[in-house]
């Protein structure tokens, strides 16, 4: 171990931090904003159809490993941060969208029927009932993919994209120990974060109904 | 009023029909209750009442008017209708769960939430403490009441009703039946009533439609289908003790005699005058604060003294019966039961202030006798 070295890796963690959290954040708002509407499309009566295409599709570019997703997105949206988060919106796809859909299913039909029989429109029993009785599911598929993107997003340093996946490449290039551990540590720190700190909004958006039980 | 004509439907990807050339006509204030077995199609013809279902062929209309003419969700928010799930909204408090149909309507908030309250009281729910609780903090019976109290909550003229009591247990289930039976006396409300008791369809129905597979069988009074069950498997549906059912029908005040022949314990060396003198077959001992204690029949009183028995050994007998007194809102198969239970064949009715009528073992067989044979 060397301290300095320790020293010098840490100097650059602020940076890369910052750069890394725009990363998943970015990539994770893009992944929701895609995934909660292509979940509800998906549990519509008149679109269950497409429920398996769709969910195949999303399921092979989860089975893409992320190394495999970053280097093939890089020849279509270049090097940088762009293609980088292009690549973790890809892979953050299917828990949310596969949550969505079984959060939705997962609402109780006579619930459904008593909104329906009491004249409550389709738009309205999306709004009023099923979404917010499938928020904890869905909250927890967001909770899953922002750990996977979290870790993912390490690879990003490879087309340029930073991060603290910087701080590991040097260490790996390098063979410095100590930048290895500070990267890949903050890494997992960010990612116990996210994870906590998405825990506390689920909390807090549980319908109170449901607490009581 | 509620008509259906020539209603059939077909559920896609089936060929037997889940309802069959239905015509049903359901009178204005009247409390029509769909019964049969699982699979009878009944919950698919009240749900084709309110577009839940769309019928394949045939015309229901509610007050003239068909029922297609209407915006489905317009229509449903003009019917009240209650499953046997509840299904109350689990994130919604019990007051905005009574208040989502005024709510569609556009009512205000101050009148809504007036409202919920008028409701809760009405359905017996102390409205300070039930309005903020969330359905989960209920019981069975309370979430059933909070269930039937958002039908009712902009006054529908009809409402639909798919087991309502289903999911409460027997005791819990009587006391709403009678509660909701109370209300409709006042409401007069159309009501279609699914339920597979058929005990239930007697307490409830002012009429009663007995469905198999996908047919009317038989639509009646409990009373015309007590007595003149169309066919076999009426007849096995209503089961073995149809006519203790038919009893079911009558309160004990409605054949009850009135003026019972009453003596005091101080009286008693004297009954075998008092009887004779009043002709009365039963006399009923009553103490010294007017309260009666039993009962002493005319046969009893002959053996007895035939016996050669005293004034102590009357009383013992009289008491032996203590239990023998009823109240006038009793149902007759409930009164049966008490004879039966202390082996008598008279009961006393108590009215509020003491003993007012005397109810007979022969007065219900000839009620039960009578109403089997006329129409």
């Amino acid at each position: 171990m060397n301290g300095v070295r320790i020293l010098d890796a840490l100097s650059r963690v602020p940076q890369e931090l910052t750069i890394h959290i725009i990363m998943v954040v970015v990539s994770l708002a893009i992944a929701i904003a895609v995934s909660i509407p292509l979940g509800v499309f998906l549990t519509r009566p008149r679109f269950k159809k497409f429920g398996v295409v769709a969910m195949n599709i999303l399921n092979i570019f989860q089975a893409f490993p992320g190394m495999a997703i970053i280097a093939l997105t890089m020849p279509i949206l270049g090097l940088g941060l762009k293609p980088a988060i292009g690549a973790l919106v890809v892979q953050a796809l299917l828990p949310i969208a596969r949550n969505t859909i079984a959060g939705l299913y997962g609402v109780d039909s006579s619930i459904k029927e008593a909104a329906q029989g009491m004249g409550m429109s389709e738009g309205r029993i999306l709004k009023e009932v099923e979404v917010p009785l499938a928020l904890p599911v869905i909250l927890a598929g967001i909770r899953t993919s922002a750990v996977y993107v979290v870790s993912v997003g390490t690879l990003a340093a490879y087309i340029g994209g930073g991060g603290l996946g910087n701080l590991i490449i040097t260490g790996l290039n390098m063979l410095w120990v100590e930048f290895l551990i500070v990267g890949a540590g903050f890494g997992a720190l960010l990612a116990i974060a996210f994870d906590r700190g998405l825990s506390y909004v689920e909390f807090r958006l549980t319908p109170p109904g449901f607490s009581t039980k | 009023m509620i008509e259906l004509h020539d209603v059939t439907k077909i559920y896609d990807g089936q060929t037997v029909p889940a309802v069959e050339d239905l015509t049903l006509k359901i009178e204005e204030g009247e409390t029509c209750v769909f019964v049969g077995p699982s699979g009878c199609g009944k919950s698919t013809i009240l749900r084709m009442i309110n577009r839940m279902i769309e019928q394949t062929s045939g015309d229901v209309l509610i007050d003239g008017k068909d029922v297609r003419e209407t915006d489905p969700n317009q229509l449903r928010m003009s019917i009240g209708y209650v499953i046997q799930q509840i299904g109350l909204l689990p994130h919604r408090t019990v007051a905005e769960n009574i208040g989502i149909v005024p709510r569609l309507h556009g009512w205000g908030k101050d009148r809504v939430a007036a409202r919920v309250d008028e409701l809760l009281e009405l359905m017996g729910l102390d409205p300070e403490e039930t309005r903020t609780k969330f359905p989960a903090q209920l019981s069975g019976g309370q979430m059933q009441r909070v269930g039937v109290a958002r039908a009712m909550a902009v006054d529908p003229p009809v409402m639909l009703m798919d087991e309502p009591f289903g999911a409460v247990d027997p005791i819990v289930r009587s006391r709403l039946q009678d509660e909701f039976l109370r209300l409709q006396r006042e409401m007069r409300k159309t009501i279609c009533f699914v339920t597979h008791d058929i005990n239930e369809a007697i307490k409830m129905g002012d009429t009663i439609a007995i469905f198999t597979k996908g047919r009317l069988v038989q639509h009646g009074t409990p009373q015309e289908i007590l007595s003149h069950p169309k066919n076999e498997f009426v007849k096995d549906f209503i089961g073995q003790d149809r006519v203790v059912k038919m009893l079911t029908l009558f309160q004990v005040h409605n054949i009850a005699r009135p003026n019972p022949c009453i003596i005091r314990e101080n009286e008693l060396p004297d009954i075998g005058r008092k009887m004779q003198q009043e002709q009365a077959p039963v006399i009923f001992l009553v103490d010294d604060s007017g309260k009666p204690c039993g009962l002493i029949t005319a046969e009893d009183l002959e053996r007895e003294t035939a016996n050669g028995a005293g004034t102590e050994r009357l009383k013992e007998l009289a008491y032996s019966k203590r239990g023998a007194f009823i109240g006038g809102d009793l149902l007759l198969n409930d009164a049966l039961s008490y004879m039966l239970e202390w082996d008598t064949d008279y009961l006393g009715v108590m009215n509020g202030r003491g003993l007012a009528e005397v109810l007979s073992m022969a007065d219900i067989r000839e009620c039960a006798c009578r109403k089997e044979g006329d129409q």
